[in-house]
């Protein structure tokens, strides 16, 4: 595990790589930072420290892509994109059918300047195998949406063979193998990430909100004198408070991601942000309807985020299912 | 003895003695027995040396981390042998003791607690100050080496049981607000202590009326400074938002193990199911950052009324689940296993009221928190 001191030093200079103003900016200094280096020393500690920074900021990366592809194994670089599952969906975007590949996925915002992309996709017998492709060959439709800024794009192909010349090429029929459990790995690693970065988008919402309420000035007070406001921002740090221990504690003693309590807080997450953004939305009121204030980016970063890798309601849902089949709830991590 | 020590050796000396530990359950079970029970698993976990764990030794405790009086909360919760409302009494009231009682008598007191040979309780609130603690009204008047205690205290918990009071009397002006409080510790055997029970909604006399007539108090048994008594009461609880969380989180965990392993099938939604796990699991992670605090040594101030909320919302989701999958057994059951889902159904209700209301808790939260400045 990290000392609190490397963790400070690294969380600051993360911190100023998502003030740079485009992803590719921030992508650079995110490489200055060594932040992919970090991820293979430090394992998912650091985790918690980037993307919860990534959504204070607001700030686009290809952190996400590198995650995903460092769980399953593979070399992960800024010229290496990861494919991620439909909106709204967790199974694997790709399908090999004959020896060929089709995909169907979301690209990140690294998409664009990588020249490979990861595809994980599932065989006829359900087997999975994380393929590389060359980028240029799938075809990316920029995804406008609720955040255009979060730079999605709808990847689409067909007949697809694994790019030549990448460390991940296997050997047959193309690609790398991957365990189901390893994928299950890498799905509880990317929700604890977004868990995290909604978290912090979370955080910003609320301190926008408390700003305005100890400075916007109505009938003689503060509105943050009046309690109605009060509590609902008081609501809202319960809601941000509860998402961030949760996410907490979906990391175990020896640094393994618990896949039960990643889900688990990935739901939270997003059922977190939601009651957040209501909140700190009303407290804005007027100002925070324009497209001038900061808070709209934020909110479309949730309602963006949520969709990634599993959304709350389909998470909480398929939880209930799994604890009505076992008949018992799993034992919560140890004092 | 660290905690996984401490665990493993619980864990097995519960494994043989839980048949001895376990309560008659039943519709007919009477409060009074439960009480009896309390104090039989306090006695025999106490001399067997559990339940002293975590304790300093001037108080009759053998050391060690508080995280022990945790684990060992959560394991008699869990394996249902304690109801946390009543057990985790202790957890409020011994530290408050052994942090401003005189040396003497905390040495002399803590340990009848911890062993169940005595109940206490907690005499705040009154019936003209509930949430507006600092307006309380039951005055203490000084003469030569005593204290005279005139007044009413109502809501107070076990008090029909109690043989001491840990009481918050008014010694300042009535004008005095929070700088004017002082807390006593007061022998509810007292001439001119009255109790009278108060039968709650759930079917139980949960708590009393006390009438204070003129009881004299030495002012050895005072806690804190005179004058000092808001502190004490500030200082006890962040207390009741830390261990006795953590036995309270054990327990709606295992209620909601018992309604999953206990329903019959297509009766709980699983969407609803999922949302109350969720909010348990949270509960659970932050309460134990909570408990990791505390045993750092760590000051608990207001951040633990976010666990409150939490506990609060947590505890009435997991009834209100309990209340859609099992609505007969709570609305008309006659059976032993449906008067206790509407028993705790019903008791469930009080969890936004008791120890600061919900407003309150987002009060504290506001202000403290979140730095909103004073209330309009
Ligand atoms: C089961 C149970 C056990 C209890 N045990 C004990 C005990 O052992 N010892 C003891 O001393 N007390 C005990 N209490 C009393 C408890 O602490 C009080 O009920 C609580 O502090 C609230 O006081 P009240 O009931 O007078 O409500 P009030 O203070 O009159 O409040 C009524 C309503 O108004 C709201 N309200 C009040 N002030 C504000 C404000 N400033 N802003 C917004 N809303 C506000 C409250 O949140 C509440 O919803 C117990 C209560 C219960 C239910």
């Amino acid at each position: 595990m990290m000392d609190t001191g490397t963790a400070e030093l690294l969380g600051e200079s993360l911190e100023a790589a998502f003030r740079n103003e485009t992803a590719a900016a921030v992508e650079a200094s995110l490489a200055e930072v060594g932040w992919r280096e970090a991820l293979d020393e430090e394992g998912i500690a650091v985790v918690p420290l980037l993307f919860g920074r990534q959504g204070m900021a607001n700030a686009v990366s290809g952190a996400l892509d590198d995650l995903l592809t460092t769980a399953l194994g593979l070399p992960a670089g800024p010229d290496t994109a990861f494919v991620l599952p439909e909106f709204g969906s967790c199974g694997p975007p790709g399908r090999i059918h004959d020896g060929a590949l089709t995909v169907r996925g979301l690209g990140t915002v690294r998409t664009a300047g990588a020249a490979h992309a990861v595809v994980l996709a599932a065989g006829p017998d359900g087997a999975l195998r994380a393929v590389t492709v060359e980028t240029g060959k799938l075809q990316a439709r920029p995804i406008g949406g609720v955040d255009p800024r979060l730079g999605l794009t709808a990847m689409e192909g067909q007949g697809l063979t694994a790019s030549q010349g990448t460390a991940s090429q296997g050997t047959a029929p193309q690609g790398t193998g991957i365990a189901a459990a390893a994928w299950e790995g890498a799905l509880a690693s990317g929700r604890l990430a977004l868990a995290h970065e909604l978290s912090g988008a979370s955080r910003t919402m609320l301190r926008l909100a408390c700003e305005h309420a100890v400075t916007r000035v109505q009938f003689g007070s503060p509105i943050g004198a009046f309690q109605a406001v009060r509590h609902r921002l008081a609501e809202s740090l319960v809601a941000v408070e509860s998402t961030e221990a949760a996410a907490g504690a979906a990391i175990e003693e020896g640094g393994e991601v618990s896949a039960l309590a990643a889900g688990m807080a990935k739901a939270l997450a997003g059922r977190n942000a939601r009651t957040v953004a209501r909140h700190c939305q009303q407290v804005l009121a007027g100002v925070g309807f324009t497209d001038e204030h900061d808070f709209h980016r934020y909110f479309r970063r949730v309602l963006t985020l949520d969709g990634l890798l599993g959304d709350s309601r389909t998470l909480t849902r398929e939880l209930g299912e799994r604890l009505l089949r076992d008949r018992r709830l799993p034992p919560p991590p140890p004092l | 003895m660290d905690l996984p020590e401490f665990r493993a050796g619980l864990d097995a000396w519960l494994d043989e003695h839980e048949p001895e530990l376990r309560m008659e359950a039943g519709p007919d079970v009477a409060f009074d027995q439960e009480i009896e029970h309390l104090s039989k698993v306090k006695r025999t976990t106490y001399d067997a040396g559990w339940m002293r764990r975590g304790w300093p030794e001037r108080v009759g405790g053998l050391g060690g981390s508080t995280l022990l009086r945790a684990y060992l909360g959560e394991a008699l919760a869990s394996r249902d042998l304690i109801e946390p409302g009543i057990y985790s009494m202790t957890e409020v009231l011994a530290p408050t003791m052994i942090e401003f009682a005189p040396a003497g008598l905390a040495a002399e007191m803590v340990p009848r607690l911890l062993r169940g040979d005595e109940t206490w309780c907690q005499g705040f609130s009154e019936p003209g100050s509930g949430s507006d603690l600092g307006s309380l009204a039951c005055r203490a008047r000084r003469d030569g080496g005593s204290w005279h205690v005139i007044g009413q205290k109502v809501w107070t918990s076990l008090a029909q049981y109690a043989h001491r009071c840990v009481l918050l009397v008014r010694t300042g002006t009535p004008e005095s607000g929070s700088r004017g409080i002082t807390a006593l510790f007061v022998d509810m055997d007292s001439p001119g202590v009255t109790v009278r029970p108060i039968r709650a909604m759930h079917g139980r006399d949960e708590f009393c009326e006390v009438f204070f007539d003129d009881v004299r108090v030495p002012l050895e048994r005072t806690l804190g400074e005179a004058g000092g008594g808001w502190a004490v009461a500030m200082d006890l609880l962040p207390y009741e938002r830390s261990t006795s969380l953590w036995h309270r989180g054990a327990y709606l965990r295992q209620r909601l193990g018992r309604l999953l392993a206990s329903v019959p099938d297509g009766t709980i939604d699983p969407g609803d199911l999922g949302a109350v796990a969720q909010l348990a699991f949270a509960l659970h992670a932050r309460s134990r950052g909570t408990q990791h605090r505390m045993e750092r040594g760590e000051r608990l101030g207001p951040e633990t009324s976010v666990d409150k909320v939490l506990l609060a919302t947590t505890e009435q989701a997991v009834f209100d689940l309990v209340a859609d999958a099992v609505p007969a057994a709570v609305a008309v059951g006659g059976d032993a296993a449906a008067g206790r889902w509407r028993t705790e159904f019903l008791y469930s209700r009080a969890a936004t009221v008791y120890g600061g209301s919900a407003e309150i808790q987002r009060g504290i939260i506001a202000r403290r928190l979140l730095g909103l400045g004073a209330e309009r």
